[in-house]
């Protein structure tokens, strides 16, 4: 297992070595940023099992912070990061509270319709360039402005930023917080009974996950160097932080990365078979995925992996135990 | 005069939103459930209409009557193929479900007709009528009136009937129903095909006044959930009173603010009605 | 005095599921309540243990007032309850489901881990400890129900039919650890409906009928309480009491 993990951490950390050319650097970049929002998403729904339809907020709070730090001020859009974390923030305990007060699909329900009506207000308000959006600088200034040419430089900031949150993750999981986030998503009854605070570890795992989704929009937007509503607070950006955690198993640390190594690979093969109406395709496609996990493997791919490799272990054991029956 | 003209067209408007939110809410009241494809059955019903009309030269009684009844069966097939074995799963599932079959249907329908706005000829219900100066399109009066009785249909459908009864008393206690013989399942199925049965035809009549496109199912699931969360879940009698006063909050605030408020306005109560009564929301003690 | 709990009324809409109902409990004792299905007291048990906020009444842990406290409150003050359908975490393991109880106590990860393992000795959990807990039947179930319980270190313990639907061997067993509970010095309040249970674990007996306590006393004189084999126990028990007489 051990052996296992360092070999992994080696291909992440070489991978960009060994590219034919910029179009794998910038895919293998965009599994990066993909990864992140997911696994910042899996935070509150994964492992606290709040299934938030409308992380786009955060997502676009981050993405626009940036650009319009830079559109506004002259400053270098990367002051615009921790400008979107600390709205997010505010954000999550002005709407989250509330929201909290509710369950189940009544929560995500709830979601969707403050992410729509913040999206709506974003589309109609020209501040924020309404509904064109913003850009980012033309040509580097400085390097502060984080504007390259090549993939590679956002792949390592990425693969960065994706450890960081794996590492802090992982240590969650494994304490108070995590054991207390998944007793919530099994049950708050109980999990009141046994004197864990569920409002307060909600807000615990809502502020990560918005944090940390809002350092993906910026991150995005640091990249693409546009923004507009639709890309920024849209649903469907909700619906990919979603999908591609719950394909690689929601709840797990893993998941979100595995989910996005297939899924981006996915999109941009579909988008570049069917050119610009592709985008149609790669929503029926993630559409039927959700269906069929929903519907079969609601505990995503990873999931089904550790079933066959217990099933597997298991036959062996069988085998082993009865050296005579063949 | 002209704001007299503007809430009844809202309350036109506000009936067919009675009607496929009476469907959502019914499915509810029953299994705590939120179909989140919702919009995409009115969608489905609206291109249906839009089929019989452009290649059957269909009327009116045929594209509501076709709507009716292939999304009554459509319901039926996606609780046997879907609800019915993520609905005492994990509530990621749940959602899951009919959240990717939203998709799928909405990006379907973009596939197949393109993101073009497509109508209905304006000679299926032509002109207008002129009620005491008040003037109003054939179509809408024909869509409200229509809405208005079958969400009254429905509510009779529940309270007088025996099968009324019998969803009810699935909805009321699983357990209980079945001691007394009656099939949760197939009561459930029942719910479903009756909750796309709404949609469907609540599609078909706002296809004769309102352009089709693959994304307005979107926008019309939100404005049901806020229907429903005002109504009361579970409750149709709610939904037909919200569906009417949301209908008629939207015309106004697109008159007097501007078209672009008309969503953000009714958005907007239900963030603020999630502030001030969250609990209050439930039909029935969650 | 431990708990006090006076004139605790609760509806729910129209129903009046409970009455003023009245408690006492010392610290030490082993409390029976008994009643028909539907008399109340689960409905008294989620007062007290702060899961349904009372209608009317008060109710005082240690001379503090916990009427109005939220359940994590009362787990952190120390009373403890079961679900009378155990309302297990099945997507963790039994060591999980534990560590979660324990976690009240002991916020770092080893500590809290070493506390589980402690209770599950104790309730005889070992063997299975590392099992999904969705793995577990019912009787496995209450018996995690109440090793979860007291990983959080209660004073005071309300079981609520922990002993229902286990078969003569298992109530065997589940008694033996309900006494082994109590010789921790915790404090037990038991709803049970084998009377046998009740007679020979509770030292003071309350009976609920309607929301509303008829009889109290030890276990003996609420046994021969002539309301009481009326409005509850009923010819079944009445045979029964037949068979005790001397
Ligand atoms: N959450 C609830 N909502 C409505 N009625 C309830 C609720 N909980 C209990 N009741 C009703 O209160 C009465 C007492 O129930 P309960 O306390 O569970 O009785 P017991 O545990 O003695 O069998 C019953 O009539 C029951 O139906
Ligand atoms: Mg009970």
């Amino acid at each position: 297992m051990f052996r296992f993990g360092i070999i992994v951490c080696a291909a992440f950390l070489l991978y960009p070595f060994f590219l034919p050319d910029d179009f794998y650097g910038r895919m293998a970049a965009e599994v990066l940023l993909a990864a992140i929002g997911a696994s910042a998403w899996n935070i509150l729904g994964g492992y606290a099992g709040q299934i938030s339809v409308g992380h786009a907020v955060f997502f676009g709070i981050g993405a626009y912070a940036p650009l319009l730090i830079f559109t506004k001020f002259g400053l270098p859009p990367i002051v615009g990061v921790p400008v979107g974390i600390l709205v997010s923030t505010a954000v999550t305990v002005v709407i989250g509270l509330p929201t909290f007060r509710l369950t189940g699909h009544y929560f995500s329900m709830a979601t969707i319709a403050v992410a729509e009506l913040i999206r709506l207000v974003i589309s109609n308000w020209d501040y924020v360039g309404a509904a064109t959006g913003l850009m980012g600088p033309a040509v580097a200034r400085t390097w502060l402005d984080l504007s390259f040419r090549s993939p590679i430089p956002y792949y390592y900031i990425f693969l960065a930023v994706l450890a960081c949150l794996l590492l802090l993750t992982w240590h969650l999981q494994r304490s108070r917080m995590g054991y207390y986030w998944r007793a919530i998503r099994a049950g708050e009854r109980p999990a009141r009974s046994l004197g864990v605070p569920v409002v307060r570890y909600k807000l615990y795992a809502l502020l990560l996950s918005a944090g940390f989704t809002s350092v993906a929009g910026s991150l995005y937007s640091l990249m693409v160097g546009f923004i507009d509503p639709e890309s920024g607070f849209g649903i469907l950006k909700s619906v990919e932080l979603i999908i591609i955690a719950a394909l690689g198993g929601a709840g797990s640390l893993f998941g979100p990365l595995v989910g996005a190594m297939i899924l981006v690979p996915l999109q941009t093969m579909t988008n570049s078979l069917y050119g610009g109406g592709g985008s149609g395709l790669t929503y029926i496609i993630y559409g039927g995925i959700i269906v069929l996990l929903a519907r079969y493997e609601p505990g995503g791919l990873l999931d089904l992996w550790h079933r066959m490799m217990s099933r597997r272990a298991h036959r062996a054991d069988v085998a082993a135990a009865k050296p005579h029956a063949s | 005069m002209t704001i007299i003209q503007v809430i009844a067209s809202g309350l036109l408007l506000g009936a067919v939103y009675a009607l496929f939110s009476s469907g959502l809410t019914l499915i509810w009241g029953m299994m705590n459930f939120i179909n989140f494809a919702h919009g995409e059955f009115v969608l489905i019903g609206m291109y249906i209409a839009f089929l019989v009309v452009t290649y059957l030269n269909g009327g009116p009684l045929l594209f509501v009557g076709t709507a009716a009844v292939l999304l009554f069966g459509f319901g039926i097939v996606i609780y046997y193929g879907l609800i019915r074995h993520v609905m005492r799963g994990p509530i990621l599932a749940q959602i899951l479900s009919t959240f990717g079959l939203a998709l799928l249907l909405r990006y379907l329908a973009f596939f197949i007709f393109k993101a073009d706005f497509k109508t209905l000829p304006d000679t299926i219900f032509p002109g207008t009528v002129n009620i005491g100066g008040i003037f109003l399109g054939m179509p809408q009066l024909v869509a409200g009136g229509v809405a208005l009785v079958i969400t009254l249909g429905i509510h009779l459908l529940l309270k007088r009937t025996t099968i009324g009864s019998q969803l009810l008393a699935v909805s009321e206690d699983r357990q209980a129903a079945m001691l007394m013989g009656i099939r949760p399942d197939r009561m459930q199925a029942i719910a479903w095909g009756l909750s796309a049965a709404t949609a469907g035809v609540a599609g078909a009549l706002i296809a004769t006044f309102y352009y089709i496109s693959p994304t307005v199912g979107e926008s019309l699931a939100l404005t049901a959930f806020v229907v429903v969360a005002f109504g009361g879940f579970g409750s149709v009698p709610g939904a037909l009173v919200a569906g009417l006063l949301i209908g008629v909050i939207q015309s106004l605030s697109a008159y007097l603010l501007g078209p672009i408020y008309k969503d953000i306005v009714v958005y907007a109560m239900f963030v603020a009605l999630l502030w001030i009564r969250p609990t209050g929301l439930f039909g029935k003690a969650a | 005095m431990l708990l006090r709990a006076q004139n605790v009324s609760r509806s729910f809409g129209a129903l009046l599921a409970l009455s003023g109902a009245s408690l006492d409990v010392t610290e030490g004792e082993i409390v029976g309540l008994i009643g028909p299905n539907g008399a109340g007291k689960s409905t008294f048990f989620n007062c007290v243990a702060g899961d349904l906020t009372p209608t009317g009444g008060n109710i005082l842990f240690n001379d503090v007032d916990v009427t109005r406290a939220t359940p994590e409150a009362h787990a952190k003050l120390g009373i403890g309850r079961t679900f009378q359908v155990p309302a297990t975490f099945v997507e963790l393991s039994i060591l999980e489901n534990v560590m979660v109880g324990a976690f009240l106590r002991h916020p770092d990860r080893n500590d809290a881990r070493a506390a589980a393992l402690e209770v599950i000795e104790f309730t005889g959990l070992k063997a299975v400890a590392s099992a999904p807990a969705r793995t577990l039947g019912t009787p496995g179930r209450k018996r995690l129900e109440i090793a979860r319980v007291l990983a959080t270190q209660p004073k005071l313990l309300l079981l609520d039919e922990a002993l229902a639907g286990l078969t003569p061997s298992e109530v065997q067993d589940a008694i033996a650890l309900v006494r082994r509970i109590h010789a921790k010095g915790i404090t037990i309040v038991i709803v049970e409906h084998i009377m046998e249970v009740i007679l020979t674990l509770a030292q003071r007996v309350l009976v609920f009928n309607q929301g509303v306590t008829i009889a109290t006393g030890t276990p003996r004189e609420v046994v021969d309480n002539t309301a009481v084999i009326e409005a509850y126990l009923g010819r079944r028990h009445a045979r029964n009491a037949g068979a005790h007489a001397p």
